[in-house]
Formats: C-alpha cells, structure tokens, sequence
C-alpha cells in the first residue's frame, strides 16, 4: 500500500498533499448538499466533470512545465487565441479548426521552447512577454470584440451531451489527455527525465539527458494542451473569449500547487495535478451551487494561491528549518548546561 | 545576474575610460545595447508619425504626456521591484485601481488625506509581498498573481453596487494643466528625480542594487535582503496608488477593467527604458523615457486606427525583444 503511493505521488510527507487535497475534494462533493438542501443527483457529478474539463488541462499544462523547473504563462494566451482560432476556421468543420490551432499552437510552444534551451533565457520574462503579445494578437484576431461566437450549434451541443450520465466528450477528451500523460510519464524514461530537469538541471546535461530537446517538447506539449482545452471550452460555449482574464491563470497555478508539483521545479505528478484540480473544482462548485458571489471566488483562490506560493518558497522552508534545529539544540543544549 | 571576474572587469573599466574620451552623448548612449530598442523605436515613431496625420501637434503632444503621467508613475514602481530583484508585479494595474477606489472614497477628508490614504493602504499591501519575496524567496510572478485575483475581489466588493464616485470634488485639483501641462506630468517629472535620488543617493538604494545583482551574495554579506527587496516594494506600491489616484482623477472614477493594460503598460515601459528583468540595473529616468515610448507608441497606434488588441500586441513584442537583448547583454558581460 505504501509502495504503491510512494509510486503514484512520490515520496516525502509533502507527498501528502495531493491525498489529502483528493479526500477534501471527495468530501466536498459528498457534502455538497448542506449547500443546495437537495440529495446530490447524478449530474452534480457532470457540472463537476464539466468544470475539470475547463481547467484541467490549463493545470497540467503549467504543471508539467513547472516540474521541469520552468514557467508557461503563454498557455493563457494560447488558451484564449486557439479558441478563436478553432472557432473562426471551424464553423463547418470544426475538426479541421481544432488541427489548424493544434498546429500553430504547437509549432508556437516549440519555437518559444527553443529559445528558452538554446539561449537559456529565464522562461518566466519570456513567456510573459509571449503572454502578453499572444493575448494582444487574440483580440486583434477576434476583431476586438470580447467574444467570437461559434455557429456550428451541432457541435456545442455534442461535445456537452451526457456519455454515461457523468461524462461528456469533452471531459472524456481532457480525462484521456490526463490518462495517456501519466502513462507516457510513467512507463517512460521522459517522467524521471522531467523531474530531474526540475531538480538539477546540471546534472541532467552531464548525465546525458538531451536538455534542449526535452524542453523544446515540453514547451510545445503545454501549448498542444491549452490549444485543445481553449477550443474545447469554446466550442462548449458556443463562444470564443478573446480576454480569458487572469483568472484561468490563478486557477490553473492553485491546481497544480495544491497537487503537490514544487514551484522550485523537480517534484509533482501527473496523478497529483489531477487531485489538486479536482479539489480546485470541487470548491468552485461548492460556491457555484451555494450562490457565492463572484468576488468571493476570487479571494478563495487568491488566499488558496498565495498561501502555496509562500509554502513552496525555497526560503520559507529553509527558515523552517532552521527555526526547528535550533529550537532541537537549545533544548539538547540545556540538560548538558545543568552537568 | 552574475558578476564578471575581477580581472576581466579590470580590462572593461580600461576599455570604458577609453571610450568616454570621446565626445557625443549618442555615442555613449548607442555602446549600451539597452538603449538599442528606446533609438529604433525613437526613429520609427518619427517616420510614422510624420505620415501620421495629426501627429505632431500641440493637442497630441499634450494627450502623449498626460498618458506618459499614469503609465510612467506605476512604471517607476516596477523599476524599484525589477531593480532589487522581485522580477515584476502583475497586480500593478488592481493596486492602482483599488487604491484609486479607496482615493475616491475617502476624498470627503481632503485631497490630501485621500492621497494619503491610498498611498498607505498600497504601500502596506505591496510591501508585505515585497517582504515574502525578499525573506523566503517567493516566486514574484505567481504572488502577484494570487494578489491580482484579492485585490479584483476587493475592488468588485467596494464597486459592487455602484461605481465608485468621489465623494467630493477636491479631486479636480489633480485635473488642472499649470502651464498649460498637466499635473500628472510635474508629478511624474518630480516623483522621477525622487526616485532616482533614492536608488543612487541613499544606502537603500545602493542596497537594492546589492540585492537584485545577486541576492545570494547580499545573503552572505549580511546585508537586510528582506527588509531591502519590502522597502523596495513599499515604494512601488505607494507610486502605483498615486497612478492610481490621477486615472480615478481624471475618469471621475476607476474600475478594474483596464488593470491588466495599467500592468502591461507598466512593465513595457521599464523594460523598454533598458532596466534590467534580472535585477541589479536600472534606473529611474530610464523608466521616464520609456513611459514616454510607450505612450507615445499607444497615441501613434490609436491615431493610426488600431485598437486595444494590436497595441497589446505590439508592447508584448517590445517587451519580448527588449528581454531577449537584455539576455544577449549580460551574456556577453559575463563572457
């Protein structure tokens, strides 16, 4: 039993997290009714799947790269711009829409990718630069109105139809995307390559893994992501947003932290990304069903979001420690004072 | 960023010295490749703009400075974070706005009170994030964030009914044109000269630089890291309230909807000016001419017809190529 969680989450009591964050989500949802004075039906279970599929893979996305010990902040800009993108050019055949943004998406992350590994710039300034421009080029794109609407109502209502009461495609899509990262990260050498990008990147050149590359797939795998989950999104509300905002930022931060991936790089999961933002959507439910205002969202997942970033400071932790040895050898200190 | 070796930072002071012989401001300001982008861009916006019909007028020379005024008072905030090592703060444009808010309210006091109000409620706030940054080493970028989404729900609170409105009409005093210029631009020519004597008159300022060039060393030389990078922040936070103070002024109210732009515009504008993103370098009247390059390109694309999304598009870029010259510089400084 511990193996196998050892195996799933990694190792260490902040391995805990993720589980615990799951169970909170569990829990939640169980209790979701103190909050509608109804029974919990079978479609409280879809808004929850429906919600993942908005988020989850804005989650993973900027999780994965922060594993690697690198930052996306672009993946909103692509969220938003393969939205139009996909809407635009897939009003007839919405498929060909999606591949079109796949495909400058990708090529996008790839580019942005190599210029990271190549000249080893800092991912952060570059990204929010991309960030910026991308958002820029989204409303210049959808004509500078706040949304580009989706006519091909067939398809809207496809990618939201019940499958098996709870699913829809759309968050069978996104539970698969999930599934088959797990399992390429876990059945390959690329999961432990990953992390040890994270964890030491020196290292990892010595000891032979190809570094460039690797970050070059990575930063073209999280755009890929985004682009599939903003045209899934627009194409779910029949609308693309050109200003996604900063909230799908917040809360895709907020999923991958509480899923345990350390903002210093080197650790996280793909099963505990899945947690973090499943307990990130439980919550959002939770205040979706019990009429919470918007502003109140906002602050939840700013405190939520704040509170992980103090956590994963590097800092904060070493001070912990610190605090806690020398608290260890003033008590082992004062017996040996009194002989 | 780190330091060249003592004895190749020998060879460049020899080579500086050699340099500064010779004479023509230009030539000194064309060695440093920071200031690459602020003449392309000069040059481009002179060609432009005089295709630009109604380019180079009073009126429009008056509309580029009143905007230079807010986007260059936030800016010089994110100067002081970018210089002592806090990267930026994406919740400049919500600092500003809600400090605005909290400007208009409590203008039933005074202009000054007001002022003063929103001054210190920003420059509390940043601050303490200033202080979790220096102390424990937060991610900038992600706080500021979680703070952004705080601040929104703050704001939306206090203009949850109605939009904020003044509660008196002490606030036009920061509308008046002296001189026929607007206030905002005395105050951010007077609030440029005081920031820049705190970053090179005072011990503080030495120390934000001590800091941002490499807080690691800063560590080990027992310099106060977190309470350097928390004044650093107190400062910025108090310069993005009084940014926020003239737009609210000016509008008659403030909202967040254009909080994500004040940011944009505000880390564009430093950047641009030739401060570094890495920490260490920089400097106030950089932060000033870049502002105005902002400005001024904002004011060339809306008289060119181009809306909110193209300009988004252009300072993104601006601000990617301004990183990635930056990058090639300290490589080279290093090597």
């Amino acid at each position: 039993m511990k193996r196998a969680l050892a195996l799933l989450l990694g190792r260490g009591w902040s391995s805990l997290i993720p589980l615990a964050a799951f169970v909170a989500a569990v829990v939640g949802f169980v209790s979701l009714p103190v909050f509608t004075d109804r029974p919990l039906e079978i479609y409280d279970l879809f808004n929850l799947f429906e919600a993942y599929a908005q988020i989850g893979l804005i989650t993973l996305g900027f999780g994965l790269v922060v594993i690697a010990g690198e930052f996306d902040l672009s993946i909103i800009g692509i969220f938003a711009l393969s939205g139009v993108i996909a809407v635009q050019s897939g009003q007839h055949h919405p498929f060909l829409g999606v591949l079109l943004a796949l495909v400058i998406g990708c090529v996008f992350g790839a580019l942005q990718g190599l210029l990271i590994a190549r000249f080893r710039i800092p991912s952060m300034p570059v990204t929010l630069a991309t960030y910026i421009a991308l958002l820029g080029l989204t409303r210049v794109i959808g004509h500078n109105q706040p949304s580009v609407s989706f006519e091909n109502i067939d398809t809207t209502l496809w990618v939201q139809e019940p499958v098996l009461q709870v699913f829809s495609p759309r968050s069978l899509v996104v539970l698969g995307l999930f599934a088959l990262t797990a399992l390429v990260l876990g059945l390959t050498r690329w999961g432990r390559e990953l992390r040890a990008l994270g964890g030491d990147r020196k290292a990892s050149r010595t000891s032979g893994i190809p570094v460039d590359r690797r970050l070059v797939a990575l930063f073209a795998a999280s755009s890929a992501l985004a682009v599939v989950g903003g045209s899934l999104a627009a194409f779910n509300t029949g609308a693309a947003i050109t200003d996604p905002g900063a909230a799908p930022l917040t809360l895709g931060a907020a999923g991958a932290l509480i899923g345990g991936v350390a903002l210093t790089g080197g650790r996280g999961s793909v099963v505990g990304i899945f947690a973090g933002t499943m307990s990130i959507v439980t919550l959002q439910q939770i205040f979706i069903v019990s009429g919470a205002e918007e502003s109140f969202t906002d602050l939840t997942f700013g405190l939520v979001l704040l509170f992980f970033v103090a956590v994963n400071a590097p800092d904060a932790r070493n001070g912990f420690v610190r605090l806690r040895a020398r608290r260890r050898t003033s008590t082992s200190a004062a017996p040996k004072g009194r002989t | 960023m780190t330091r060249a070796a003592p004895e190749q930072s020998a060879s460049v002071t020899v080579e500086r010295n050699a340099d500064d012989r010779l004479p023509g401001l230009l030539r000194t300001g064309l060695r440093d490749p920071g200031n690459w982008v602020l003449f392309a861009v000069l040059v481009v916006a002179i060609i432009v703009g005089a295709s630009t019909p109604r380019f180079f007028t009073i009126e429009n020379a008056k509309a580029i400075c009143a905007s230079t005024g807010t986007i260059g008072i936030a800016a010089l905030g994110v100067t002081l974070i970018m210089v002592c090592g806090g990267l930026a703060s994406l919740a400049v444009g919500e600092t500003a706005a809600v400090s605005g808010m909290v400007f208009l309210t409590m203008l039933g006091h005074g202009l000054v009170p007001a002022l003063l109000a929103a001054t210190l409620a920003a420059a509390v706030v940043t601050g303490i994030q200033g202080w979790v940054i220096g102390a424990w080493r937060a991610n900038p970028i992600i706080l500021t964030i979680a703070v952004g989404s705080i601040l929104t729900a703050v704001g939306a609170r206090m203009s949850s009914t109605k939009a904020v409105a003044p509660a008196s009409e002490a606030f036009e005093h920061l509308n008046k044109t002296p001189l026929g210029v607007p206030v905002v631009v005395f105050a951010l020519l007077g609030l440029t000269v005081l920031v820049q004597l705190l970053m090179s008159g005072t011990r503080l300022g030495r120390l934000m630089y001590a800091v941002g060039e490499n807080r690691a060393a800063a560590v080990a030389a027992g310099l106060p890291v977190a309470w350097t990078v928390a004044c650093g922040f107190v400062v910025a936070g108090a310069l993005m309230a009084i940014s926020g103070a003239f737009s609210a002024a000016s509008s008659h109210t403030i909202t967040l909807e254009g909080a994500n732009q004040l940011t944009f515009n505000a880390i564009a504008a430093v950047l641009a000016g030739g401060t570094s993103i890495a920490g260490g370098f920089g400097s106030a009247t950089r932060t000033l001419f870049g502002a105005l390059m902002i400005a001024t390109i904002s004011d060339l694309l809306l008289l060119r017809g181009a809306e909110v999304g193209t300009q988004t598009l252009v300072k993104g870029l601006l601000v990617l190529v301004v990183v990635l010259l930056g990058h090639v510089r300290s490589r080279r400084s290093r090597t």
